[in-house]
């Protein structure tokens, strides 16, 4: 065995351990696994700035929230379809006008997209590619081909490069990805709705991290896409 | 502190020239040297594993950050191996690797990885049956999609469309009118990019350049579209690129007024104090992975099986750098741009 090597790896070991604690004690982790219609540095300064003593890591592709699970946190922020795909559950539950929940649209080129006609649907990756293709279909009630990216601003392009007919996304993205085209864009809102963002504690600090969350001003939450919480 | 134009010299434009033989800024294979010793870089191996899949790459932040993609999708599913190919002289590298591997499925990373491997296939027997492969990092793949036996891949250059739309986030100036200063080698992909923006109202204005223009040909091009222009859009072509006409030509002739933006596709022609690229705009490498990855997926379902010709995909997404000094200096910009920018320079 060399000594040297293990000590070094304890050496890390400890440095990481006392980070851990050091984040812990000034407030805990969160982890935040949304889609915003801003990038993902804006995401996280916005939350880091309204969240004094908390430490913010805002992640936008699941491969990443995997990792960073693992690594250890204390609250996650995400919405409920990820926690239910990750054996989590929601104890702070995220308002829009009262309602727990929000509605979706499907969105093409010149004219509102037939749910059960279009062949090939852009969505964002929320939950892998099983997942994210079982909830596009769950939505729409047909079974197309399904693109994934990774941001809100990626699903314009799919539009632009003809790679879908539609899109899919939360009804409160359309009027900004209009905003930043000269396409003719047309939303169809659909019927089903889905829940709004969620908190979960995951770790020793996560009750204080949640009570941190529940207490966030308007414009950070604002990004969220809520307006209070539960 | 600004850096001089000498200092741009000497540092700005070596990082330029690093990030271009990252994959951009040459059309067709380029780096030569010596072969390499054959050596894995990552693995994945799972049970119950759906075949193969053989990664050929060289090791660099962006490659890694593509691995990072494609491992965490096709992971899952598939063993991964990465082997590293540094030059296009690694063509005994590839060949132990496919005979150490038997993929299913290959990925081919950055211009010295394709030209080693299409030396591979030309070293083959006539009626050799290659495994699927997918090229991505690989500069203006996109009208070259022959390039390999049994190939298909990702275009590596942004395309215009996305570029102007992220611009158009940014700044409150109108943005219809793209000046672009082209090599006659690159009109095909120029007027390929225009037409596609034509969807979102872009109307691109082109000056042609020789094959090596001395400093004075690219500066008089360059007055001559800026003039007709509400943007500048610089190609990632290296003939146009060289340290001499950054210096002699680019930033004279991008810090004339009146000013428009420029748009650039490498990271390190963005330079607070120097005043060259506006906005960068660039492959989201990790994303290029998992666009890869859903490629492969495609691939899968149609038995590996692709069509001569097949249609080379164009990346979707990005990430954006701007200048900041330089925009409040000279432009306006939209309430919450910053909100729409990865990283900042001030």
């Amino acid at each position: 065995m060399d000594l040297r090597k293990v000590s070094s790896a304890a050496a890390a070991l400890a440095i990481v351990m006392a980070a851990r604690r050091s984040a812990a004690d000034g407030g805990g982790r969160l982890l935040v696994y949304l889609h915003a219609a801003v990038k993902q540095r804006a995401l996280q300064s916005a939350l880091q700035d309204a969240l004094a003593g908390v430490t913010v890591t805002a992640v936008g592709r699941i491969g990443d929230l995997d990792r960073s699970l693992k690594e250890g946190q204390d609250a996650v922020l995400s919405l409920p379809m990820v926690f239910a795909a990750n054996g989590l559950t929601a104890k702070l539950q995220g308002l829009r006008q009262g309602a727990p929940d929000e509605t979706y649209s499907l969105v093409g080129v010149n004219a509102p997209p037939d749910p059960a006609a279009v062949t090939a649907v852009g969505a964002l990756d929320l939950l892998g590619r099983d997942g994210t293709n079982a909830f596009v279909s769950g939505m729409l009630g047909s079974q197309p081909k399904v693109e994934r990216v990774t941001k809100v601003e990626d699903l314009l392009p799919l539009l632009q490069m003809e790679v879908v007919q539609a899109v899919l996304m939360a009804t409160r993205f359309f009027a900004e990805v209009k905003g930043t085209s000269q396409l003719n864009l047309a939303a169809r809102e659909l019927p089903k709705r889905q829940p709004l963002p969620a908190v979960a504690s995951v770790g020793p600090a996560g009750d204080a991290v949640v009570a941190a969350v529940s207490k966030l001003g308007g414009g950070a939450l604002k990004v969220l896409g809520v307006d209070s919480w539960r | 502190m600004a850096l001089t134009r000498r200092c741009f010299l000497a540092v700005g434009s070596s990082s330029i020239l690093v990030a271009a033989t990252a994959g951009c800024g040459h059309v067709g294979p380029k780096t030569a040297g010596a072969s390499s010793a054959y050596n894995e870089l990552f693995s994945v191996q799972r049970k119950g594993a759906k075949g193969q899949i053989l990664v050929l790459m060289p090791a660099t932040p962006q490659t890694k950050e593509v691995w990072t993609g494609l491992s965490d999708e096709l992971g899952k599913s598939y063993d991964l191996t990465a082997v590293e190919v540094a030059t296009k002289s690694d063509v005994d590298i590839v060949r132990t690797a496919l005979e150490r591997h038997r993929p299913v499925a290959i990925v081919l990373m950055n211009n010295p990885t394709v030209a080693a491997y299409a030396e591979y296939q030309r070293s083959c027997p006539p009626n050799t049956q290659f495994p699927a492969a997918v090229i991505v990092m690989t500069s203006f793949l996109d009208g070259q999609p022959n390039v390999i036996q049994n190939g298909t891949g990702i275009a590596y250059e942004i395309p215009l469309i996305t570029v102007v739309t992220n611009l158009r986030k940014v700044l409150a100036t109108p943005m219809h009118r793209i000046g672009v200063v082209r090599r006659a080698q690159l009109r095909t992909f120029v007027e390929r990019q225009a037409k596609l923006a034509a969807h979102e109202k872009i109307q691109v204005e082109q000056e042609e350049v020789g094959p090596s223009p001395n400093p004075s040909e690219l500066k008089r091009a360059l007055r001559l579209v800026r003039q007709r222009s509400d943007a500048l859009w610089v190609l990632n072509d290296d003939h146009l690129l060289s340290p001499r006409l950054i210096v002699e030509a680019w930033l004279p002739g991008v810090t004339e007024r009146p000013w428009i933006p420029t748009i650039v596709g490498a990271a390190p022609l963005v330079l607070p104090g120097e005043s060259f690229g506006t906005f960068a705009v660039l492959p989201d490498h990790t994303a290029l992975g998992v666009q890869a990855a859903s490629l492969l997926f495609d691939l899968a379902d149609e038995d590996w099986k692709i069509e001569p010709g097949a249609r080379i995909a164009l990346p979707v997404s990005t990430t954006t750098t701007l200048d900041l000094p330089q925009v409040k200096e000279r432009f306006t910009l939209r309430d919450g741009a910053l909100s729409q920018v990865d990283k900042i320079l001030k």
